[in-house]
C-alpha cells in the first residue's frame, strides 16, 4: 500500500490522512492533494467562461441599427435607433449594455460575429452538448473541450484544481475530463462539511477498498467515480475556506447571482488560487415570448457584473491575465414570433472581455436576407474561437483539445 | 443460471424473463431491499420481511394496488394537506405534500412512477407560479402513472401548467410558437435526431389556438391554423391527430422503455435497442399501456440480478426518503424540502424542460458536501422521531444497540456496497467515550459522507 506523500499529509492534516487509509489508487486530482503553494498572486493566464443558457438573441444584443431588414423582421422587438449604444455606423449595443460599452471604449471588450457550426441543431440540449464537446451526438465521448485541455495539463505542478465550476446547476459537459474530477460548487458559504465542526472529517469515510466488493465489469464504475468526487469535494472545501478567509473590501459587485459568482471568482484569483478555468452560467435566454423586458434584464445583469469584474482585476493589476468568454448554444430566429418573442436560431456572436482586446468587432454580421431556414448563417466555426483561446491565450496546442486544426481568429 | 458481467453481452430473451432465486442469487433481505428501494423509496425491516414471504412478482403486484382501507384513509389526510398548502399560494410548499406521500403512501410504486413522469414531462413552478395548476398536473401524472401513455400525452398537451411552461398559450396562427411542438418530439415521445426541423415547424401549426381560459384548456378556432400540415410524413390537421401521429412513430416504445431502464435498473451504460426489444414490443402490443411492461421490467432477471446492485446514483429525494423509511423516521418536511433544493432536487422545480438527468449528474463537490450536511441536519433536527419515539428507544426495540450489529443491519438494508473494514474502523474509532445516542447519530452522519451512501 502506497503511503500518502508528505505534502499530501500536510495538506490533509497528518493524523487524519494516516488513520483514514485514504483512497489509494483512485483516479483523482493530484493537484488538490498537493501542499499549498505561496499565497502570492501567480502569473498564469486565466479563462472565465460565462454560458448564456437558452439561446441568446444575438441580433438584439449587437444591433444592426441602420439595417432595414432588421426592422422589418422585428416589428415589435427592434431596438430603436436612438437607444442603441453605437459602436460604428452600422452596429450598436443593446441599451442595457452600458458596462460592456465602457469596456469596449477602453479596449477591453470584443465581439466575434457570426459564430456557429454546419448543419445547426436547434435543440437546446443537443446544441449545448455540441458547443461543450465539439462533437456531434454520434461520436460524442464523455469529455468536453475544457476537460480535454485540463487533462492535457494534468502533469502540471499545480496546487489547485485547474478548473472550477461555480453554480447550483449541474456540471457543464465542457469541463468533464477523463481521470480528473473538476469541482462544482453551488455556494462557497455552504461548502463545508458540518461534521467537521465536531472534529470529524469526511476524509475518514473515503476508503472503500473492501475485500467483498463485487467485481464490476462495465467500464468505469460508479463507485470509483463517487470515490474520486468525494475526495475532490473534501479537498476543495478545505482549500476554498482558506482562500476566502480574508474579506475583500474593495469590490463593488452588483447584488445579482452573476455578480456574486464573479465576485467570488475575483476573490479566488486575488487569493492566488492556481485555477485557470472558471465556469459560470446565466440562464433564462429562451425568450419565446415577451422577450423585450426579460432580455434587457439578463443583458444588464451580465454587463454590470462583467464591468465590475474587469474593473476589480484592473485595480489589482491583474486584468491582462484574465480573459472572459461569453457564449450561448445558438442565436434566435431573425423573424420575431407572434408572442413578442423569438424561436431557436443558429449563428450568433461570442463575446470577450478582460485583457487588452484591440478589435471591438471581429467578422461581419451575417446577411439578414440570405438565411438558413430562417436563421443567420455562420461564417466562423465556434471551434476556431476555441482554437484561438487554446493557442493564443493558453499557448497550448489546440488539435488534441479540438480533434482537428481550425483557423485562428484575430482576437488578441 | 447466467451471471451478468457486461450489459452488451446479455441475451434479450433471457433478460426479461421472471427472476427466480438461485444459489448465487437467493431471495434474501439484501435483494428484497434492492427491489423495494428501486420500485419505491426504501423499506422498513417488517416490509422487507413481508416481501420475503412472497415472490417478487407478488410484491410488485401489491405495490400497484390503488385501493384498500389504508389507502383510502391516507388519501383523505393527503388531500387535506394539499388543500391547505394550495391555499397558502406558494408552489414551493407543495413539495411538503409530495414528500409526505412518498414517506407514507402504502403503494410506493405509484409515487415512484409519478416522480418519473414529473421528470419526464418536466414543468417548473417558477414559470407556472400557480400551485393549484402544479397540483392538478401532478394528479394527472399520478392517474396515468402506469396506465395509458397515450392518454397521458393527450392530457399533458392540454394541461394548463404545461401550456404555460412551454409557451403554448401564446401559440397563434400568424406566428406559431415552436416550444411545445419541439419538446413533444424531442423530450416526451421520440427523442432527438428522429425528426426534422420542418416537422417541428409543421407540428407547431397544429397546436395554434390551444389556450387557457380561467385556468382551463380552451380551443380558440380564431387563432388556429386550420390548413393541412405534413408531420413525420403524414398529412393531418388537428393537434389531437398530431399527437397520435407522433405516438405512432416506431421509436416511441424504445424511447420510453430506455428511460425506464435507466430509472429503475442502471444509470449506465445505455442498453442497446436489441436488449430493450422484448420490453418495447410488449409496450407497443399493449397499445402503449404501461403496466404490463413495467411489471415485466421490475420482476425481471436483469432487474434483480447482482449486476443491477450499485448501478444507480440515488437522487436526493431517494436518499433522504429512503433513509427515513428504512429507519421509520418522521421529521420537519418543510426543512427537508429546502435542503433537497440545495442538493439539486426541488420537487415541482425541475432544472429545465429536460428534467433531472440523473446518474452522475447528481454528483459534484457541492452536492456531495450538501448531501452529508442534509443527513446531518435531518439526524440532528429536534423534530426528527424514530417510529414516533426517541432514537435510542428505536435502536433498542430493533435490537440494534450494538454498534456492529447496527452497521451490519444498515449495510444490508440501505447500502448496495458493503462498508469496508477500514471504513468500519474509522466509524468505530471516532466514537470512544461518547453517549450511545450521540455515537449512533454520528455514525450515520459519517456514513452519509461515504461514496457508497450515494449508490442504490
Amino acid at each position: 500500500m502506497k503511503r500518502p506523500s508528505a505534502s499530501r499529509r500536510q495538506f490533509l492534516g497528518g493524523s487524519l490522512a494516516a488513520s483514514a487509509g485514504l483512497a489509494i489508487g483512485s483516479p483523482v486530482p493530484g493537484p488538490w492533494m498537493q501542499a499549498l503553494a505561496s499565497d502570492a498572486v501567480g502569473g498564469e493566464r486565466i479563462l472565465v467562461v460565462i454560458q448564456f443558457s437558452g439561446g441568446n438573441d444575438g441580433l438584439n444584443t449587437v444591433i444592426p441599427y441602420s439595417n432595414e431588414e432588421y426592422r422589418k423582421a422585428r416589428p415589435k422587438l427592434a431596438i430603436p435607433k436612438n437607444d442603441v449604444l453605437k459602436i460604428d455606423d452600422e452596429l450598436g449595443l443593446h441599451p442595457s449594455l452600458a458596462g460592456a460599452s465602457k469596456l469596449l471604449e477602453r479596449g477591453r471588450f470584443s465581439i466575434v460575429q457570426g459564430v456557429g457550426y454546419a448543419s445547426p441543431n436547434r435543440s437546446h440540449f443537443e446544441s449545448m452538448d455540441i458547443w461543450h464537446s465539439c462533437r456531434r451526438k454520434e461520436e460524442r465521448g464523455t469529455d468536453g473541450w475544457l476537460g480535454r485541455w485540463i487533462g492535457s495539463r494534468a502533469s502540471d505542478k499545480q496546487t489547485d484544481s485547474l478548473g472550477l465550476h461555480l453554480g447550483g446547476d449541474q456540471q457543464p459537459l465542457a469541463l468533464a475530463a477523463r481521470g480528473v474530477q473538476v469541482p462544482s460548487i453551488a455556494s462557497v458559504d455552504q461548502f463545508r462539511l458540518k461534521i467537521a465542526d465536531e472534529g470529524m472529517s469526511g476524509n475518514a469515510m473515503l476508503s472503500n477498498k473492501s475485500t467483498d466488493t463485487e467485481t464490476k465489469s462495465d467500464g468505469d464504475d460508479l463507485l470509483g467515480f463517487l470515490q474520486a468526487s468525494t475526495e475532490a469535494a473534501v479537498a476543495a472545501s478545505e482549500r476554498l475556506e482558506k482562500a476566502l478567509k480574508t474579506p475583500d473590501t474593495q469590490s463593488e459587485f452588483p447584488q445579482t447571482d452573476l455578480g456574486e459568482k464573479l465576485r467570488v471568482i475575483s476573490r479566488l484569483i486575488l487569493a492566488g488560487l492556481s485555477t485557470r478555468v472558471y465556469y459560470i452560467t446565466l440562464d433564462g435566454f429562451d425568450t419565446h415570448s415577451q422577450q423585450a423586458v426579460a432580455h434587457a434584464g439578463l443583458l444588464r445583469h451580465w454587463s454590470d457584473a462583467l464591468d465590475a469584474f474587469v474593473r476589480r482585476m484592473e485595480r489589482a493589476g491583474q486584468a491582462d491575465r484574465v480573459l472572459v468568454m461569453t457564449f450561448s448554444e445558438f442565436g434566435r430566429r431573425v423573424q420575431e414570433n407572434a408572442s413578442e418573442g423569438t424561436d431557436h436560431g443558429a449563428a450568433a456572436p461570442v463575446f470577450f472581455a478582460g485583457c487588452s482586446l484591440p478589435k471591438p468587432v471581429i467578422g461581419e454580421l451575417p446577411s439578414l436576407t440570405d438565411l438558413d431556414d430562417g436563421d443567420l448563417k455562420f461564417h466562423t466555426d465556434f471551434r476556431s474561437v476555441y482554437a484561438t483561446v487554446v493557442e493564443q491565450w493558453f499557448k497550448d496546442k489546440s488539435k488534441q483539445v479540438l480533434g482537428e486544426s481550425y483557423p485562428k481568429i484575430n482576437l488578441l | 443460471m447466467m451471471q451478468v458481467t457486461r450489459l452488451d453481452e446479455v441475451d434479450p430473451d433471457w433478460a426479461w424473463q421472471p427472476w427466480e432465486p438461485s444459489a448465487q442469487e437467493p431471495w434474501d433481505r439484501k435483494r428484497a431491499a434492492l427491489l423495494l428501494r428501486r420500485s419505491g423509496f426504501g423499506a422498513t425491516e417488517s416490509e422487507i420481511q413481508a416481501a420475503l414471504q412472497k415472490s417478487p412478482a407478488a410484491s410488485i403486484e401489491q405495490m400497484l394496488q390503488t385501493e384498500g382501507e389504508a389507502t383510502e384513509q391516507f388519501e383523505v389526510e393527503s388531500a387535506d394537506l394539499a388543500a391547505s398548502l394550495v391555499a397558502g399560494g406558494e408552489a414551493k410548499s407543495l413539495s411538503i405534500w409530495w414528500l409526505h406521500r412518498m414517506l407514507h403512501h402504502p403503494q410506493q410504486l405509484v409515487e415512484k412512477m409519478t416522480l418519473f413522469w414529473h421528470g419526464h414531462f418536466a414543468t417548473g413552478a417558477e414559470k407556472v407560479l400557480d400551485p393549484g395548476l402544479m397540483l392538478d398536473q401532478n394528479k394527472l401524472l399520478r392517474k396515468h402513472a402506469f396506465g395509458d401513455f397515450r392518454a397521458m400525452v393527450h392530457g399533458i398537451a392540454k394541461d394548463p401548467a404545461m401550456l404555460i411552461y412551454l409557451d403554448s398559450v401564446t401559440n397563434r396562427k400568424a406566428h406559431p410558437n415552436e416550444n411545445f411542438a419541439r419538446e413533444l418530439m424531442e423530450l416526451f415521445c421520440i427523442g432527438e435526431g428522429n425528426y426534422t426541423e420542418a416537422d417541428v415547424q409543421q407540428l407547431a401549426r397544429c397546436f395554434t389556438g390551444w389556450e387557457i381560459r380561467r385556468k382551463n384548456f380552451r380551443f380558440n378556432p380564431y387563432q388556429h391554423d386550420s390548413g393541412l400540415k405534413d408531420v413525420l410524413g403524414t398529412e393531418i390537421e388537428t393537434g389531437e391527430a398530431a399527437i397520435d401521429t407522433v405516438l405512432s412513430h416506431k421509436k416511441v416504445p424504445y424511447f420510453i422503455v430506455r428511460k425506464l431502464f435507466h430509472f429503475f435498473i442502471g444509470d449506465e451504460p445505455s442498453p442497446t435497442d436489441a436488449l430493450l426489444r422484448p420490453l418495447a414490443d410488449q409496450f407497443a402490443s399493449d397499445g402503449l399501456v404501461l403496466e404490463g411492461m413495467i411489471k415485466k421490467l421490475l420482476g425481471s432477471r436483469l432487474m434483480l440480478s447482482n449486476w443491477s446492485m450499485a448501478r444507480k446514483v440515488r437522487s436526493p429525494v431517494e436518499m433522504a426518503i429512503g433513509l427515513m423509511r428504512t429507519m421509520q423516521m418522521t421529521s420537519n418536511l418543510d426543512q427537508l424540502s429546502n435542503r433537497l433544493r440545495e442538493v439539486g432536487q426541488a420537487l415541482f422545480f425541475p432544472p429545465n424542460v429536460k428534467g433531472w438527468d440523473g446518474g452522475r449528474a447528481w454528483v459534484n463537490s457541492s452536492t456531495l458536501v450538501g448531501r452529508a450536511n442534509l443527513i446531518y441536519q435531518l439526524i440532528r433536527d429536534d423534530k426528527t422521531r424514530f417510529a414516533n419515539g426517541s432514537f435510542s428507544d428505536w435502536l433498542q426495540s430493533q435490537k440494534l444497540s450494538d454498534p456492529d450489529a447496527f452497521l451490519d443491519w444498515f449495510s444490508t438494508m440501505f447500502l448496495a456496497v458493503p462498508i469496508s473494514d477500514s471504513q468500519r474502523m474509522s466509524l468505530r474509532s471516532s466514537q470512544d467515550g461518547k453517549s450511545e445516542d450521540r455515537m449512533f447519530r454520528e455514525m450515520i452522519c459519517l456514513m452519509a459522507a461515504m461514496p457508497q451512501f450515494q449508490l442504490s
